[in-house]
Parts: structure tokens; sequence; C-alpha cells
């Protein structure tokens, strides 16, 4: 009996938009998964058998993750996903992944407070790269913070954590506003205008999809100087910087576990591989390593199961390591979540984000952590950012101690 | 209230339940949450000391043990969250009997655990709060009686009024610096020690 390739191959189902107001980064993620996949199948498969990605468009549209995931599984026999970025798709998918016992990859950094034995979750959670960015604005901005993010879970929730952070360190909130994930010109003037008269030394942006583009280079056509008072931002990525284009973007501030200006011959070998693929790297976020580097690992894991079923490879997972773009990371058994790199960088004038601190060892994620602690030991390392993955480090790492 | 969310981390928890799947998931979840948590099982004789939560699975019949453990008012008691895997009445009567804060059901799912403990505290605290409140009105109206009881003597020995009855009590009470409660049952002790003389002669 012989097997036709369709059968024969591994199948996994990808889920991330192309179209609709989150398109922009949920298509550097797909993009960070195809790569990977090419790759496995350019160097034979798992076990002599290709990957075989099956994918749909969600529009960005939360319900339409939940319906196909389940057309993924009941229509197209998948038991492995990959996607979502938005929270609020990921809560349409996890009752249909876990009625259906389906493994499920995510990504994407998100606000925590969630485990699924179902869910790989592989962006950062508060604690990784939060309390990392708020000492680093405390201690090169002030301590007058103002927030403003899209209305959903995901900046509520990091604004509630960064407004403790903040106020540990003896800083406040001199504002605080919210607008719709498809905001209009007039509600981004509100905000400037409310900006404006509020003074804050530092703005924390939790605003994703197309409204970031439109709050940096409106911010930027007001006349404010980042090198004054930037904004900062967990989320903005080098896809959304090169939207916003060098001269608005120049000077703000993004804390993530990978930026695709970090120096490693991981890295490097990514980015060759990217560009090779789809003519150009200038796109890459951390939500694409992400990607990237989940599939590498779900791959790991198959060629030691040689099956897909849910258990054996999750059993796999738990634990495994991986030497990703960013560094090692590893899958944490207690939580499914993953030990992350933390950097911070700044966008310079040619509109790269050039890192300006970065922790020694990755964090161990905590997705259940109500406040963290200023004053953890953990986060304290990063005072010791090492120059030997940053590129066109002026000052060395011991004169930076030093001053 | 939000002390509660932030506090959810200090808490000790025990849970009481066979080592089996259903109860590792349970004890994952909770260390996941960032509580200290620990297994007994058997129940023990005894709650270690500073235990603030207990998981307790609750079947068909509470044993003996168990129901002693539990005993005491909610004053002395921690949070009791019961772990149940059937739904009938007999399971239900024991909910009652051990008078659980919020129950989880089994199959375990990490998700609502959280919740459960959130809701089960809430109402620990607040029916610990109102015991106390209600012990501190029970005192008072019971002061409250005293004191009247001392005010209808002197009025009746004296011929005074309700007011100036009063008076006396708190000018008494002020000039030997103490409670107006101490002068009201001195007075109400004399009474009944002349009383009982009258009866005597």
């Amino acid at each position: 009996m012989t097997r036709s390739p369709t059968e024969s191959a591994w199948r996994i189902g990808i889920l991330f938009s192309s179209t609709g107001t989150t398109a922009v980064i949920e298509k550097s993620q797909r993009n960070g998964v195809l790569l990977a996949i090419s790759e496995i199948n350019e160097a034979g498969g798992v076990n002599g058998r290709q990957i075989e990605p099956v994918a749909y468009d969600p529009g960005s549209v939360p319900t339409e993750y939940g319906r196909l995931a389940e057309r993924l599984i009941a229509e197209d026999g998948v038991s492995v996903i990959i996607g979502c970025y938005m929270s609020s798709a990921r809560k349409q998918v996890l009752p249909v992944i876990e009625r259906r016992n389906t493994l499920f990859f995510y990504p994407t950094l998100y606000e925590g407070f969630e485990y699924s034995p179902n869910v790989i979750y592989g962006g950062a959670t508060p604690n990784q790269n939060s309390v990392p960015l708020a000492i680093y604005l405390m201690e090169n901005y002030g301590t007058n913070f103002y927030f403003v993010g899209s209305d959903y879970i995901y900046p509520r929730e990091s604004n509630r954590v960064m407004r403790n952070i903040v106020r540990q360190g003896g800083g406040t909130v001199v504002g605080e506003r919210y607008f719709p994930i498809d905001a209009s010109a007039e509600d981004i003037q509100a905000v400037l205008e409310d900006i404006a008269a509020k003074q804050p030394d530092v703005i924390f942006s939790t605003v994703v999809g197309e409204g970031t583009v439109n709050l940096y280079r409106a911010y930027h056509a007001a006349g404010n100087d980042a090198r004054r008072v930037p904004i900062a931002s967990l989320t903005t990525n080098e896809a959304e910087i090169l939207e916003i284009g060098p001269e608005a973007a120049a000077g703000h501030i993004t804390a993530a576990p990978y930026f695709r200006t970090i120096r490693s011959s991981e890295n490097d070998r990514f980015l060759a591989s990217y560009t090779r693929r789809f003519g150009s790297s200038l796109a890459v976020t951390s939500c694409c390593e992400a990607a990237y580097f989940q599939t590498h690992m779900f791959a790991q894991a198959l060629g030691r199961t040689n099956s897909l079923d849910t258990v054996q490879l999750r059993e796999k997972l738990l634990g495994a390591t991986f030497e990703a773009p960013q560094g090692t990371v590893k899958i944490d058994p207690d939580n499914n979540h993953t030990y992350l790199q933390s950097r911070i960088a700044k966008v310079n004038d040619a509109g790269e984000f050039m890192v300006e601190r970065e922790l020694i060892r990755p964090i161990k994620p905590d997705p259940y952590l109500v406040n963290p602690d200023l004053n953890d030991r953990n986060f304290k390392l990063m005072v010791t950012a090492s120059a030997d993955t940053q590129q066109m480090a002026v000052p060395s790492s011991a004169e930076r101690r030093q001053g | 209230m939000t002390d509660l969310i932030n506090d959810l981390r200090s808490l000790n928890v025990l849970v009481l339940h066979r080592r089996d799947a259903d109860c590792d998931d349970l004890v994952q979840q909770i260390s996941r949450i960032g509580c200290n948590v620990e297994t007994a099982w058997p129940p023990p004789e005894t709650l270690p000391a500073n235990v603030d939560v207990v998981f307790v699975e609750i079947k068909e019949s509470v044993p003996v043990g168990m129901q002693k453990l539990f005993q005491d008012s909610a004053l002395n008691r921690p949070t009791l969250i019961g772990i149940i895997g059937y739904e009938n009445p007999s399971v239900l009567l024991g909910l009652l009997d051990l008078n659980v804060q919020t129950v989880v059901s089994k199959p375990l799912r990490a998700f609502g655990v959280m919740s459960s403990i959130l809701m089960a505290r809430r109402i620990w605290v607040q029916r610990r709060e109102d015991l106390a409140n209600l012990e501190k009105l029970r005192l008072k109206l019971e002061n409250v009686q005293i004191v009247t009881e001392a005010k209808f003597i002197l009025m009746r020995h004296h011929g005074i009024n309700e007011s100036e009855a009063y008076k006396v009590i708190r000018t008494h009470a002020m000039s030997r610096r103490t409670s107006t409660i101490e002068i009201a049952n001195a007075i109400i002790n004399a009474d009944g020690l002349l009383n009982n003389f009258q009866l005597k002669k």
C-alpha cells in the first residue's frame, strides 16, 4: 500500500489573520511558522515525513478563530494548531482545543492568569517584561507616567501591573485613556491633547493593531520629542515601526524578548533564512520569532514521539530547551509558559530597535503573579547589560557599570 | 477587598484528598497561582498551624474525624473548599454539614481554582467580620439592659427621673475612674443584697 504525500505528511493548523486590524503583526507570526516549516522540510522533514501547514484567515474577528479551530480539527483532521494574537481570539479557541484535546501553541505576549494543559505559551507574561521596562523608564525619563491603550483585556491588565510597579517606585500615573481597537483620528487627537495638558515624563502605550501606527505618527506630527518624552510599549514592534517611519519612530522604547538587531549566530541564520524566503527581514518581530521557535520546538518534540498525540507531545515539550534567535528558551514544566530573554530597545534614527539593556539570563514565567516586586533580585541583573549580543554598543558594559 | 487578591499568594493551603491525578492537578494549579500548598491523606487528627485554606474531598458520608477537624466556628477555623465528584443529595448534605465556603468539582480544571479560592476567602472573611460585629452588638445590648435596670433602681429609691438617674451613674463612674457598666452592676448587686436583708428580718 502506498500513501500519497499528503497522507504521509504531518499536518499543523495555522490561525493567523492576514486581513483586519491585527493583520500586520499576525502576518509576521504566520511567516515565522511557514519559515520554520520550510526549514524543517528542506532538512528532510520529521522522521522522513514533511510538515504540511493548513492555514485559515480569521480576519481579526475573535469568534472566527474559534469557528476555524473547530474546522481545522473536525474537517482537516489537524491535532496541533499554532495561532492567535489577541487574548480575545485565544479565549475563543481555548474551549475548542480543550474539548478536542488538541495541542495549541500561542506565540504571543499576553496578560497572564491562564493555564491550560493544552496550550504551550511562547510569549512574555507581565513579570518577564513589565518590571524591567518600568525600572528603565523611571531611571532614564522620570516617574510621571501616562497610560494609553486599546480597550480590551490585555491593555487594562498590563496597566494594572504597571500602575502597581510605578507606585512602588514612588511614581504617579497622571492620566489613563483607552480607545477602541479601530480608533479614529479624533480619538487619538483627544488623547494627545490630554497628554499635552498632563505633561508626563513618559507615555506607556498598550495600543495594538493599526492604532499604534496612527498614535506614533500623530504624536510626532503634534511636535512632540520622543527623545524627551518617549512612548514606551510592550507590543510596538519592527513591523509597526517600519510603517510609522524612522522620523516619527526614533527615540521610542519597546521591551521584548527579541529584537531583530541582536547579534547571535542563531539570529543571523534566522534573518538570512527569512530574507531568502520573504525577500526582506525588516518586518521581523518578537512575535514572529516566537512563532518560529515554537514551530521548531514542536518539530523537535515530534521527532521524538513520532506521533501527533497531544499527551505524548506535551510530555516531550515540557522542560524542552531550544537555541532560539533570542537566545536559549525553555518551556517551564510548571506552567507551560516559556523562560524568555528580557530586553529593552530604543528606536534609532534609522528606524531600527537598538538594545539598551538586557537581563543576563532568561526569566522564569510567572503567569499568576498579581503584583511584581520592583525590588525583585531577578530584575536587578539588567543594569549589567552584556555587550556581546549588542550591536554598535558604544560604551562597553564595564563602562556602563561605572557610569 | 483588593487586598484579598494581593494576599492570595501568601495563603497557606492544605489539600485533603487521595494522591491521585485530580489531586495532582489541583496541587499544581495552586502552586502555579503561587500559594504555599501541602497535601495530607488520610486526614490528620489536627490541622497544622497557620493553615488559611483547606480543600477537602467530600463524599457521601463525612467521617467523624473530618467533622471534628472543622467543627469550630468560622472564627477559629480555616476557609473550607469542598471537592466533589457527585452532586447527589448525600454529597450536598456533606457540603452543608461541613459548612464549606465554596465548591470545586471533579474532573478538576485549572481555570476557576483561583476565583474559587478568592470567593471562599471573601465569604470567610465576611463571616468572621459579621460574627465579630454580632458579638459586639450582643455585648452592647447587654450593657444597655444593665444600665437601664440600675437606672430604675435609683429612680425607685430616690424618686428621681430617668435622666437624673443616668447622671448619678455617670458622675459616680467619672469620679471613680471606672465605666458606667461597673457602677450599674454595683447598684444592681447592692440592691439585691439589701432586698435579701429586708426579707431575713
